[in-house]
This record gives C-alpha cells, sequence and structure tokens, in this order.
C-alpha cells in the first residue's frame, strides 16, 4: 500500500484524506492489511461458493397496503421543507 | 428499606405488580442517581426528564384504572443511541447523525412501547457501534462503574455503564462482534447476543448487516429472559428475521450439572490474564465437582476470527454508511457546490478516525484486484467457522469460555493502536460470524476488584437450553458480585 493507492480507494469511499494524515493512515492500514492477510494461511478449498449463503427462514410478507410515513411528520423532522417537498441541494451536475 | 435503585430487575417487576411500588416514583429514584452519578460515568448523550416522568405517570395511571399493557407496564429501561424512537434523535454517537431524529419506531421500540415500558433514551456508544471501549464516541468516553479511570467496554458502553451504575435496571444494546457481551463482562453485569434472526433489526441503524443483533442488558438474569421473550420474533419489516418457535422466558429453568457435556479451552490455550485465567480454571472445576463432564474443544481456527470478522463487518458499513452522503441525513457541508466535493467533504468532517479507518478496509477489500483475496476468502472462512461449531455442539452440550481476555483496561491504554483494541474482541467475534446465540454472565471479581465475565454459547436458536446454563452459573458461589454503590 503506497500513498497512491490509499488516496485512490479513498476517492471510491468518498472521504478526503489531509497530507499530513498520509503517514499515520498508511501505518495503520498497512498494519491492519497485514494482521488480515493471516486468513490467506487458512486452506478454504473445501468449501464451495454456493456455502457461503446462510440457511435461510425467509418468509415473504403478504401484499397489504399499510400506513406509511406522513407527509406531516416528516415536514417536521426534515432539515428544510419547502411546499410539500423536502429541499436538497442539486444532485444533478450540467 | 433498600433504596429504589439498588432493586433488582426482578424486585421491580414484582412490586409493581403487587403495587408496593410506583412507576414514578421508581423513575424519580433514577432520575435522581443520574442526575448525580451520571457527570462521573457519562453513560447518557442525553436525558429527557420530563418525558421519561411523563411515561411513567401514564403507567401509573393505567395501573390505577386497571388498564395495564402487561405486567413490564412501568418498568425502565434504557436504549441504545442506534435503535431509533420516532421523534428523537438517534446519532449512532457520530457527528454525521448529530441532529438526525428518526421518523419511526424500531420493531423492538414498538414491541416495548405495547408492554408499557419506560423509555430512557440515549445511551452512549462507540460511532457507529465500531470500537471495543466506547472511547470512539463523538461526544464523550463512558466511564467504567467500578473505577471511571476504566473504559466501560464497547460498543454499547452506555447500556451497560449505566444498568451496572444502578442508573437503571435493563437496557437494550446492539452486538457485532462482541458489542453486547464485552461491555456486559466488563462491567459486571447480565449481556445477551440473540441468534442471528431472532431479533428484528428494523431501525437499528446498520453497521455490518449480516452480524448485527438487538439484545438485552441486566441486573439479573430474568430481565435477559423477559426481555428476550419480549423483543424477540418474525418480523415482516425484516426479512432477516427467522420462522422459529418463540422464546419463552418460562421455559428456562436451573440445570443439573450431572453428566452434562461442556465444551472448554484446553489449559494451554488459556492466555488471558492471571485473573481470568484463574476464574475461569476455578469455574471449570466448580463444574467438575457437581458432576459436569469438561471437553476441551480445539479453537485454533477461531484465531482467525477477528481477521475473517473486521474484512467482512468493514466491507458491510463501508456499504451501509454510504447512503450518509450529506445529501439525505444531517451533516452537511457545501463543497464549493460541487457534488463529488459535497459527498466527500461532509462525510471527512461527520466520520471519526476509526469509523473512517474501517470504510477504508472494507472499500479495499471489496475494490477490483483485492475482493477474491480479501472479501471472498473471508466468506469461506466464515463457513469453516459456522461449521467448527456445528461439529462442537455434536460433542458438547454448551461451551463456556470467557467473554475478554482482561478486564477493564484503563481510558486511552489502547486507543493508539487499532490492532490491540481489536483483540479485546478475540472471543466473541466467532459466535457473531457463526450466527449462535451467546450470553455473558458475571463472574466475580479480579484481584483489583474489577468484574469478570464467563460467556456461554450455545446452538442455533436455543436461547431456552443457553439461559437455562446461566440459570445455573447464578447460582455458583465463584460467580457471585455486587455492583458498586458509590461511583469513584
Amino acid at each position: 500500500m503506497d500513498e497512491k493507492e490509499l488516496k485512490n480507494i479513498a476517492h471510491l469511499a468518498k472521504l478526503n484524506i489531509e497530507d499530513k494524515e498520509v503517514s499515520s493512515m498508511l501505518n495503520d492500514f498497512s498494519r491492519i492489511v497485514q494482521y488480515v492477510d493471516e486468513i490467506k494461511n487458512l486452506d478454504t478449498t473445501s468449501v464451495g461458493d454456493d456455502e457461503i449463503y446462510e440457511q435461510i427462514f425467509y418468509e415473504l410478507r403478504k401484499d397489504l397496503a399499510e400506513n406509511a410515513l406522513k407527509r406531516d411528520d416528516l415536514a417536521k423532522i426534515a432539515p428544510a421543507y419547502e411546499n410539500g417537498y423536502v429541499v436538497v441541494p442539486k444532485v444533478i451536475e450540467t | 428499606m433498600k433504596d429504589l435503585i439498588y432493586l433488582t430487575y426482578s424486585e421491580i417487576k414484582t412490586k409493581l405488580n403487587d403495587g408496593s411500588l410506583k412507576s414514578t416514583d421508581l423513575v424519580s429514584a433514577y432520575i435522581k442517581r443520574i442526575e448525580t452519578a451520571d457527570s462521573k460515568v457519562k453513560a447518557f448523550l442525553e436525558f429527557n426528564k420530563e418525558q421519561i416522568l411523563k411515561q411513567a405517570t401514564e403507567s401509573d395511571e393505567r395501573r390505577k384504572s386497571g388498564k395495564l399493557f402487561s405486567e413490564f407496564d412501568g418498568i425502565p429501561i434504557g436504549i441504545k443511541d442506534n435503535i431509533c424512537i420516532t421523534g428523537q434523535i438517534t446519532s449512532c454517537s457520530s457527528r454525521i447523525l448529530e441532529n438526525f431524529r428518526s421518523p419511526y419506531d424500531a420493531s423492538v421500540i414498538q414491541k416495548l412501547k405495547d408492554k408499557g415500558f419506560v423509555l430512557f433514551p440515549r445511551l452512549n456508544m462507540d460511532e457507529f457501534a465500531m470500537g471495543s471501549s466506547t472511547e470512539n464516541s463523538a461526544f464523550q468516553t463512558t466511564r467504567n462503574p467500578f473505577d471511571t479511570n476504566r473504559i466501560p467496554g464497547g460498543s454499547s458502553g452506555g447500556s451497560a455503564a449505566a444498568v451496572a451504575a444502578s442508573m437503571l435496571p435493563v437496557s437494550l444494546g446492539s452486538d457485532t462482534g462482541g458489542s453486547i457481551r464485552q461491555p456486559a463482562a466488563l462491567c459486571g453485569i447480565w449481556g445477551l447476543k440473540p441468534t442471528y434472526g431472532r431479533v428484528s433489526r428494523y431501525g437499528l441503524i446498520a453497521y455490518a448487516s449480516s452480524l448485527d443483533q438487538i439484545g438485552p442488558f441486566s441486573n439479573d438474569l430474568q430481565g435477559i429472559s423477559d426481555l428476550m421473550e419480549i423483543i424477540s420474533g418474525l418480523d415482516h419489516k425484516d426479512q432477516t428475521t427467522a420462522k422459529v418457535a418463540a422464546f419463552e422466558a418460562n421455559s428456562v429453568s436451573s440445570i443439573d450439572w450431572k453428566g452434562k457435556r461442556i465444551g472448554v479451552m484446553k489449559s494451554e490455550d488459556f492466555s488471558f490474564s492471571p485473573d481470568v485465567n484463574k476464574r475461569y480454571a476455578e469455574i471449570l472445576k466448580t463444574l467438575e465437582s457437581k458432576g459436569a463432564t469438561l471437553v476441551p474443544l480445539d479453537f485454533s481456527l477461531l484465531k482467525y476470527a477477528i481477521p475473517v470478522y473486521y474484512l467482512i463487518a468493514t466491507a458491510e458499513c463501508s456499504s451501509n454508511l454510504s447512503r450518509f452522503d450529506g445529501i439525505r441525513y444531517g451533516l452537511r457541508k457545501d463543497g464549493a457546490g460541487k457534488l463529488e466535493d459535497l459527498y466527500s467533504e461532509s462525510r471527512t468532517a461527520g466520520f471519526g478516525p476509526e469509523v473512517k479507518r474501517r470504510i477504508l478496509l472494507g472499500t479495499f477489500s471489496l475494490s477490483s484486484g483485492y475482493y477474491d483475496a480479501y472479501y471472498g476468502k473471508a466468506q469461506k472462512a466464515r463457513v469453516l467457522i459456522r461449521k467448527q461449531y456445528a461439529e462442537f455442539f455434536k460433542k458438547v452440550d454448551i461451551i463456556f469460555q470467557p467473554t475478554s481476555p482482561t478486564t477493564a483496561f484503563k481510558v486511552g491504554e489502547k486507543t493508539k493502536d487499532p490492532i490491540q483494541m481489536y483483540q479485546a474482541d478475540i472471543l466473541t467475534t466467532s459466535v457473531n460470524l457463526a450466527g449462535v446465540p451467546a450470553i455473558s454472565c458475571p463472574a466475580g471479581l479480579d484481584s483489583t476488584g474489577l468484574p469478570i465475565g464467563l460467556q456461554i454459547t450455545s446452538s442455533h436458536f436455543d436461547e431456552s437450553k443457553l439461559l437455562s446454563y446461566a440459570k445455573s452459573v447464578s447460582e455458583l458461589e465463584v460467580c457471585k458480585l455486587t455492583l458498586p454503590t458509590e461511583i469513584a
């Protein structure tokens, strides 16, 4: 792991790393990766790809209409609310 | 008469129902205790006196008019700050959710309200439940009531410390890798992680969805059994809840140790602190003297549990926490008008160092070129761990281990070294990976007066057996301890 790789991972995770944090983060991160690397010593060839899905007990719910959240209640907790809409920043860039 | 705050959960339940105790008197006593003791313990992020007293008054009125919701009506319960309650802030002890108010109740909260419990939100935790000491809270470090220079364990440190400091009889926490059992052990109380799928996660703010479970803390075992019955069950709002026979609190009864096969660690694997080693050996000797058969199990595979846990939990957290983008929830930085910058600046300002570390590790193990070697490999290793437990339960009835390798460590002792902190969970994470239930039972004090915890693990959905063994453990003299009255 080097600075370039760390910054790429941070970019994918939408986190900024300041230059002064780079060396301590690289150090922590390398140690953690080295630590989890231990699993490479474990032989997992006996495990099939399909086995990673645990036994499940799913039961589908009935397709019934239920009361959803009320608009007035949502208006009270929204950071900004106007004319029946929650106001958010512009998320489409042109 | 015993001060109300030192009553056990069972005593409270009995007194409320025989009319010798009013919920308002009990709740007022707890409020007074919180007002004096919590300046030292710092278990509560917030508590609203008027709102809490109003619930207690309503409960007393229901009782007076004979319209009780249940036999639990009026019992106070603390709530960890990652379980949603309508209209309340649910911050996960994070800046990014500092002002987030939930528009709905978690399923467990709805169940508690239906029974008439008096809810005491909001108990401190490691940010997004990531930590083993409650030092990762963005707001305050909770202290251990037995010694306030020490940590209470984590991540549900506030929930554990509030009960241990006699500020509440019971509380709810969540356990992803040990976050109920480890603080229960370090604070000298009971804490249960139910089988994965037993309790609905609807309204629990997700950290690692395939591992998270909500569970109870209590100052006696009856509180654990009762809460388990109340909060568990199939929930159509959480598709991972299981359709299995309901757990019933009255199915719990003491066992006869004679002939029971108890899975234990080999003595050469006792690499814990001397006091923990000693107490564990004493307990095993006691059980043997009562006729139980000790069966040493090979736990060597479980040395991989922490690496496997950190790869799987962080991968899931990097995905779960991607929803915190500054657009829809909590903290928002303006990003100088650029969307990408708004995301990254909001997240960078909103998350603390440990959360960032885990998001980065998770993003790394899921990224192109590393997926098979890390995340994929960890998933397969998890299968081996699950199979290992299945093998264990062919040989033994139950497994006994210490909950934590040490008693409570000092505040600041492990914060500089993430790996050392991760090691605190060495005995608890494999239980979450396998999905089986486990409880931490108080197991007396060490030579310096700090609590030791005993972890009991059973097979999937066998909480009745698990709690029956726990009940018998509660009767052992070697496991007795008293919670502190003075907080220093």
